[in-house]
């Protein structure tokens, strides 16, 4: 039988991989945050957001309910307008550039 | 700030308001519950309006969390604020401060009486006004600048600082030579033109609640005073307005916490405006000092029957003697101390 600490390395290794997908995620909002920018495009920009959370919740096949993958999805959507604002401050892009 | 929608608030009112709150520059947290949604700004501007918000569809509630204040700010100074009024004299350290002197000035023998006699209790301020704002264009209304040179000769004489009332920022050059604590009144507590003048002085303010102000507007009212530049507020808290008629005013014991909370300025408690009743001034004067006051601002007269102006608030010399002689009782108890 596995004990504790076994499910807890478990844990430390999905959670490696989690913080690893959440910078290539917020990596991809950069880039649009700098798209946006160029096309003039409002930040925030409600229709992908419900797509996104959508998604989500299409994905989810348990035991996490989908209320619980939406509230999570929500925090992740949040940092996500952030590092896209971030993005599209001019000073931060030229930066970047 | 933290913005509640109502329970059942459409995804259209609620994207409204992230739409406006991103659009201002918030960062957003969205936390959407069983029935009701709640938004979560960060990154909040101090010019900030929140009733924007509480007019938009579908809100419940928009809760501030940050203070409109920054200089007054407890956590502009957190270690707080002491304020050199003279030679020895400073106030928001260890020992309590206590200006005391008649509501106004009326003869050189008065003023002269009552100084020996608080300076002989302990006061280390001549309190008097020269300039009355009465609530009445009938009563007397002060001896005016004669009445300046009366209070900065008797405290003189005694060892005594002085604080007097400015009414107008005219009267500032002319008072500046005169006084070493310039008292702004209840009544001018929004008086901002004034308080910008303040400002600009190199000279200790003493800053009254006005009778119907919030703690947070007295505090605006100081950061109006400190953002031009004199950082040496004390505030006061003399008395509210409420639905109580037995007393003048309602002294807001509370208030002094909730200052040295709020803010790093020293906070005094002016109970003889703050009750309007003689016997109830030395009781009132008791409770400021246990609740942390830094100060007291008291009336007294060497003849109250025949004071001018508020006689019924003022202490007989005796009276204010023995009120100092409880004080030094009850303030080692708050590890501070009365001279």
């Amino acid at each position: 039988m596995k004990s504790i600490d076994d499910w807890r390395r478990r844990i430390d290794e999905i959670d490696r991989q989690l913080v690893e997908l959440l910078n290539e995620r917020s990596q991809c909002a950069a880039e649009i945050g700098h798209r946006k920018l160029q096309a003039n495009l409002p930040l925030y920009q409600p229709e992908r957001e419900k797509e996104v959370l959508a998604n989500a919740e299409r994905n989810n096949r348990g035991p996490l309910p989908d209320t619980a993958i939406r509230r999570l999805f929500e925090r992740i959507l949040d940092e996500a307008r952030s590092v896209e604002r971030h993005a599209m401050t001019p000073d931060n892009s030229q930066k970047k550039e | 700030m933290v913005v509640v929608m109502h329970q059942g608030a459409t995804d259209e009112q609620i994207q409204k308001v992230i739409d406006r709150l991103t659009s201002l520059g918030f960062d957003v947290h969205r936390s959407t519950g069983a029935a009701t949604t709640v938004l979560g700004a960060v990154g909040v501007r101090a010019d900030f309006d929140i009733r924007e918000f509480e007019l938009l569809d579908g809100v419940r509630e928009v809760v501030r969390i940050t203070q409109p204040y920054k200089l007054a700010a407890r956590a502009f100074r957190s270690e707080g604020t002491i304020i050199k009024l003279g030679k020895n004299v400073s106030i928001g350290g260890p020992e309590v401060i206590v200006a005391a002197g008649p509501c106004s000035v009326e003869s050189p023998e008065q003023i002269n009486a009552v100084a020996a006699s608080v300076a002989r209790s302990g006061a280390k301020i001549l309190r008097g006004g020269a300039f009355k704002p009465r609530s009445s264009p009938y009563t007397f209304q002060g001896m005016g600048e004669k009445a300046l040179r009366l209070l900065r000769d008797a405290a003189d004489k005694h060892g005594l600082l002085v604080v007097s009332e400015v009414m107008d920022a005219s009267q500032i050059p002319m008072m500046l030579p005169m006084v070493d604590v310039l008292q702004v009144g209840a009544r001018n507590m929004q008086n901002y033109y004034l308080l910008r003048a303040l400002g600009e002085v190199n000279k200790p303010v003493l800053l009254k609640r006005g009778m119907s102000a919030t703690i947070e507007e007295l505090l605006l009212s100081a950061e109006y005073i400190m953002s031009s530049g004199n950082h040496d507020v004390i505030l006061c808290e003399r008395g509210i307005r409420t639905f109580e008629t037995y007393t003048r005013n309602t002294l807001d014991i509370a208030a002094i916490p909730i200052i040295k909370k709020l803010s790093h300025l020293p906070i005094v408690a002016d109970p003889s405006h703050g009750t309007g009743l003689r016997d109830k001034v030395a009781p009132m004067a008791r409770a400021a000092v246990a609740a942390g006051a830094d100060g007291l601002l008291i009336e007294v007269h060497n003849d109250p029957e025949h004071a001018l102006s508020d006689g019924a608030q003022s202490l007989y010399p005796d009276q204010f003697s023995q009120l100092m002689a409880e004080l030094r009782i009850i303030a080692p108890a708050v590890g501070r101390r009365v001279a």
